[in-house]
């Protein structure tokens, strides 16, 4: 049925309509090589990425965890084609970062979800179809989500979590090929964040779209991800990449059981490791 | 709209950008009678306190008279006031709509590029300190004692607030719902139509607020100065006739055109940006 949906919407690129599994189409969805970027301030140089590289698979959900300043954001942003990187090579989806947002091939949530108030929900949700020119079932989308009740109301009306839901469901509207989640849930309170991230990971094992994915969430990350990339902060380099073979569909329970905690230790061990440096000179 | 029903917080806006006219007000008011009476009570108040003090210390009618007597000033030639305020109300109104256009235009335009802002701000200021008082007697020279010369002082008194508050106001976009847009590379009309020009309302009624009071003021002080017909000669007529209760008719009069003007821009503020409180509360 999601796939029944899915064929609705206008294939972003040609490979969409190939009659293969996303995961088996061979050009990665995301390939950072070596970036760099400084930002000028007024207070001088920051440094906020250097020689970082990582790889997302198509399908391949994968996470980014890092100490706060590390560059996530601005890691995803050049990702996104937003920010012209200082140095390094960014592709995505085989292309350059601005191929793929010509080709409306991206999706994008943030922790302060960028809705637009004076629209309704529903509208909100529509936004990226006025733009791509894209069609797609709206009230079906809300469906998803869990926020079809909501359909009329104003982001203003609703709770963190309910807008957050909003957010997903306007960047899943436009049949995107690649997912960029800068800390969706990050603020969140405990209980939203785990109904969310439950349901993200249920949307995402049936829809499999390319998702890169910045939590401060150890557990989120593990729980959710194919691999976790950790990174270092000042300036911001990759430490360590961890491949998460626990066993999918994935459920909560996942959470007690040895593998689990093994993984989530050898994450948290990762980021203690990379973490020194900067706490020493703080 | 046959599906809208009156429990929707939104009907219209749903569809459009431009925030929709007949969304039910959510917020009822709190003991609507207080409400309405306490300032009817201290405005009865006020004017029987006057009533009886002139009356009591028989004080001189050139120098304050009797609200009574203000009262019949009025209904003496009602038409007299009628005809004078509609002329002030036509300049004020007329000269505001022509800054309120050219000033969104000229904003629109600085709002895009900070080189046009920069190139453009000097002669904008120009407008804004130029004493009013100098530059009439050039405008009747230029255009003649028509209503153009009035028109024109009333549009270069309002031109400038208006501008400013336009550019701000197309700059206030929050920038995860810009971030959002570029990433599905949105055009910049599309980014202006459905994100800019919403975002600048609330700052256009700022603006407005500022500038029909001073647009009124534009006009009687340029009627006032040449004698043209309009509320301005009418206070100069009385004032030469040592005529106090006419005057003090004018400045009701005046009075009240600058209140229901007030109170309509806020009406329709209120209105139009219904979203907009709503969303700030949370
Ligand atoms: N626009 C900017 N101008 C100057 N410096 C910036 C700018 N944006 C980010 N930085 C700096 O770059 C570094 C990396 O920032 P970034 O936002 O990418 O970190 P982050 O890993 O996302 O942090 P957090 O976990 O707190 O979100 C930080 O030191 C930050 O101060
Ligand atoms: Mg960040």
């Amino acid at each position: 049925m999601v796939a029944a949906r899915a064929s609705h919407w206008k294939a972003p690129l040609l490979v969409a309509t190939l009659p293969l599994p996303p995961a088996a189409v061979g050009t990665p969805a995301v390939e950072v090589l070596d970036l760099s970027h400084r930002y000028a301030s007024a207070a001088g140089e920051v440094v906020a990425l250097e020689h970082a590289s990582l790889r997302v698979a198509a399908g391949e959900f994968v996470s980014i965890v890092g100490p706060s300043g590390c560059g996530k954001t601005t890691l995803l942003r050049a990702v996104a084609g937003l920010l012209a990187p200082s140095g390094g090579e960014v592709r995505v989806l085989g292309g350059a970062p601005r191929d793929a947002q010509r080709a409306h091939a991206l999706g994008l949530v943030t922790q302060d979800p960028g809705l637009l108030p004076w629209r309704s929900v529903e509208a909100n949700v529509r936004l990226p179809l006025e733009i791509t020119g894209a069609t797609a079932d709206v009230s079906a989308l809300l469906e998803r989500v869990g926020i079809a009740r909501f359909a009329r109301y104003r982001p203003g009306q609703l709770s963190g979590g309910m807008r957050q839901r909003v957010a997903l469901a306007r960047a899943l509207a436009h049949g995107p090929r690649l997912l960029l989640m800068d800390e969706p849930f990050g603020a969140l309170d405990e209980l939203s964040r785990e109904d969310l991230r439950l349901e993200l990971l249920a949307l995402w094992e049936r829809e499999r779209i390319a998702v890169l994915f910045v939590t401060h969430a150890i557990h989120e990350a593990v729980l959710l991800s194919d691999r976790v990339v950790v990174m270092s902060g000042s300036p911001g380099r990759v430490a360590a990449d961890i491949a998460i073979d626990l066993p999918r569909p994935r459920t909560d329970d996942l959470i007690s059981t040895p593998r689990f905690v093994a993984l989530d230790a050898e994450v948290r061990a990762a980021l203690r490791g990379s973490a020194p440096a900067t706490r020493g000179a703080r | 709209m046959a599906r809208a029903t009156t429990d929707r917080p939104a009907s219209r806006a749903d569809v459009s950008d431009l925030p929709n006219l007949d969304v039910r007000r959510a917020s009822g008011s709190r003991d609507p009678l207080l409400l309405t009476l306490l300032p009817a009570i201290v405005v009865v108040a006020i004017i029987g306190g006057w009533e009886a003090w002139v009356r009591i210390a028989q004080v001189k009618r050139y120098l304050l008279p009797a609200p009574s007597e203000v009262a019949r000033a009025l209904a003496a030639e009602p038409l007299r006031y009628l005809d004078a305020a509609a002329t002030s109300l036509g300049a004020a109104l007329g000269g505001l709509l022509i800054a309120t256009l050219g000033a969104f235009a000229l904003g629109v335009v600085m709002a895009h590029s900070r080189a046009l802002e920069r190139a453009l701000y000097p002669p904008a200021l120009l407008l804004k300190v130029m004493p009013i008082v100098a530059v009439y007697p050039l405008f009747l020279i230029w255009f003649g004692f028509g209503i153009w010369p009035r028109v024109l002082i009333a549009a270069l008194i309002t031109f400038f607030p208006v501008l400013v508050n336009t550019v701000i106001g197309l700059r206030s976009i929050d920038p995860q719902a810009h971030d959002f847009l570029r990433a599905l590379h949105a055009s910049r009309s599309q980014i202006f139509w459905r994100l800019r020009l919403p975002s600048s309302l609330p700052y256009l009624f700022a603006a407005l607020r500022i500038s029909v009071p001073l647009s009124l003021i534009g006009a009687v002080v340029a009627e006032f100065l040449s004698g043209a017909s309009g509320m301005g000669q009418l206070i100069l007529v009385a004032n030469g006739d040592f005529d106090t209760p006419a005057l003090f008719g004018a400045v009701i009069v005046l009075a009240t055109m600058g209140v229901s003007l007030t109170v309509g821009i806020s009406y329709l503020e209120r209105r139009v940006l219904d979203w907009h409180d709503s969303y700030r509360g949370v």
